[in-house]
């Protein structure tokens, strides 16, 4: 799994809300788009993304390790075992609208992956914290999106330190799948309870550095923004509002049929 | 107790959430401004406990209850615990962020944060540090880097818990030289550590603790019996 990584890519440098919008745009977009084309265009702009922040090999592997077993569950789930009509394809009998299905919820997915572990991997936490801060977003909320952001590297980190421990205490790591899975257990509790305990100091930290003294903290170091920027960050406002109008339409005419009639 | 005192306990008891023992017991005493007090006592004796309730930690963070008396009028108190990793915020790529964060969290303005980081950076020894990366730093360079976070916060009343335990001894020598200087600016230290010789000799009052119960407070010399 990755986390931050330093460089010099148009979204490293970029304001941190920029990629951020991105990807969430891509997020509420893909969701929108029904069609196993419209979900492709959605995966490529993922990819163009990683690229864009020059870490496409740096998180296609995770991206990838992560979406193939799903895409493969759901082509079983879906594509197999899915309603008539079917359809031969090599020795087995596949469902056309299952398959379509398996397409865009995987499609969905992968585009996901690749959207949000570029953000991972191109938004620096600390600029993050800088950027929430400078636009007095409250302490809480930031570290709340920040310490998500950054949860899998710290407990990759933690996840290794608990390993060379028990290693050290004789722990054997290889042999057979069953070995391995009965190795899990020295490493699943300490991380856990370790877990548990660095939250409870986490919280006396940041107590003793004053994040409770109910001030407006001050911005050290505000990343640059610009109004290219902010264009492309309403572009993507737009753009979902745009997509999801349609889909909300019926529903608006539940709750008020006259605003719907104005919408027409 | 003085009513000059920064913190002053009378037949202070304090037990943790869940446990029938208390760590403080019967506790009478106050740390006025300017003077360090030493706290002493052997592990579990409830050194750190004294330090969590002097700066209002405990019970308001670790849980517990309280009963006799307790004033606190110091408003801003600061504390440095005796494994510093376990104080960084984890939101800092640099030590100068690091040691900013708390002046930031109080709203200082920009300039001054800039200046008194710099300040404590260099006080402590670790100004060529300011742009690493904490995580990487040694266990030393980390306890003076967390001091430095703690001193930048101005404290009126600065808590330390076994403040040298990752120290060498120069360096363990120039950070009781620092927290003399520092209670001579008009703030109260309250250290507690095991290495009591090293400490009384900046101290000037000495409380020694034995299951949770104060048996000296006066002279620093008494604490060396």
């Amino acid at each position: 799994m990755i986390g931050f990584r330093t460089g010099r890519s148009p979204l490293h440098a970029a304001h941190p809300y920029t990629p951020l919008a991105i990807a969430t745009a891509l997020l509420c977009l893909v969701f929108a788009a029904q069609t196993p084309a419209a979900i492709g265009i959605f995966v490529l702009a993922g990819i163009v993304l990683a690229i864009a922040g020059s870490s496409l090999g740096y998180v296609a592997k995770p991206a990838l390790m992560l979406a193939i077993p799903t895409l493969v569950l759901l082509f079983i789930l879906h594509g197999l075992l899915g309603p008539e009509p079917r359809h031969a394809l090599g020795p087995l009998h596949v469902s056309d609208s299952g398959l379509t299905e398996a397409i865009v919820l995987g499609g969905r997915i992968t585009a996901i992956l690749f959207a949000f572990l570029t953000v991972l991997a191109t938004v620096s936490p600390d600029r993050l914290v800088e950027a929430m801060t400078e636009r007095r977003v409250s302490f809480g909320a930031t570290y709340l999106l920040v310490s998500t952001l950054t949860l899998v590297p710290r407990m990759r980190r933690r996840a290794a330190q608990i390993l060379e421990a028990q290693q050290c205490r004789g722990l054997r790591l290889g042999g057979s799948p069953l070995a391995r899975i009965m190795a899990l257990g020295p490493l699943v509790l300490p991380l856990v309870l370790g877990a548990l305990a660095e939250v409870d100091e986490q919280v006396l930290a940041l107590d003793t550095r004053g994040v409770t003294s109910g001030r407006v903290r001050t911005a050290m170091d505000p990343p640059p923004d610009s109004a290219a920027q902010w264009a492309i960050r309403w572009i993507c406002v737009c753009l979902v509002v745009g997509a999801w109008a349609e889909r909300v339409r019926p529903l608006l005419m539940l709750i008020h049929p006259h605003l719907y009639v104005a919408c027409r | 107790m003085p009513v000059s005192a920064l913190v002053g306990m009378e037949a202070l008891s304090f037990r943790y959430a869940g446990s029938t023992t208390y760590a403080l017991s019967d506790v009478t005493l106050s740390v006025e401004r300017g003077e360090v007090v030493l706290v002493a006592g052997r592990p579990g004796s409830g050194t750190s406990t004294l330090l969590l309730v002097a700066g209002a930690y405990a019970p308001r963070l670790v849980g517990g209850a309280i009963e006799g008396g307790l004033s606190i009028s110091a408003s801003r108190p600061s504390i440095v615990f005796a494994t510093p990793w376990t104080q960084l915020t984890g939101l800092c790529r640099t030590v100068f962020a690091e040691v900013a964060f708390g002046p930031a969290s109080h709203a200082l303005p920009r300039e001054r944060i800039r200046a008194l980081v710099g300040l404590q950076l260099e006080r402590l020894g670790v100004a060529h540090l300011s742009t690493r990366d904490p995580a990487t730093l040694s266990g030393g360079e980390l306890q003076r880097v967390i001091v430095a976070a703690a001193l930048a916060l101005e404290p009126d009343l600065l808590l330390l818990d076994d403040p040298a335990a990752e120290l060498d001894p120069a360096a363990a020598d120039a950070l009781y030289g620092l927290l003399k200087e520092t209670a001579a600016e008009g703030v109260g230290v309250l250290v507690a550590t095991p290495d009591v010789e090293r400490g009384a000799r900046v101290a000037s009052r000495a409380i020694v603790l034995e299951a949770g119960r104060v048996i000296h407070d006066g002279e620093p010399a008494g604490a060396l019996a």
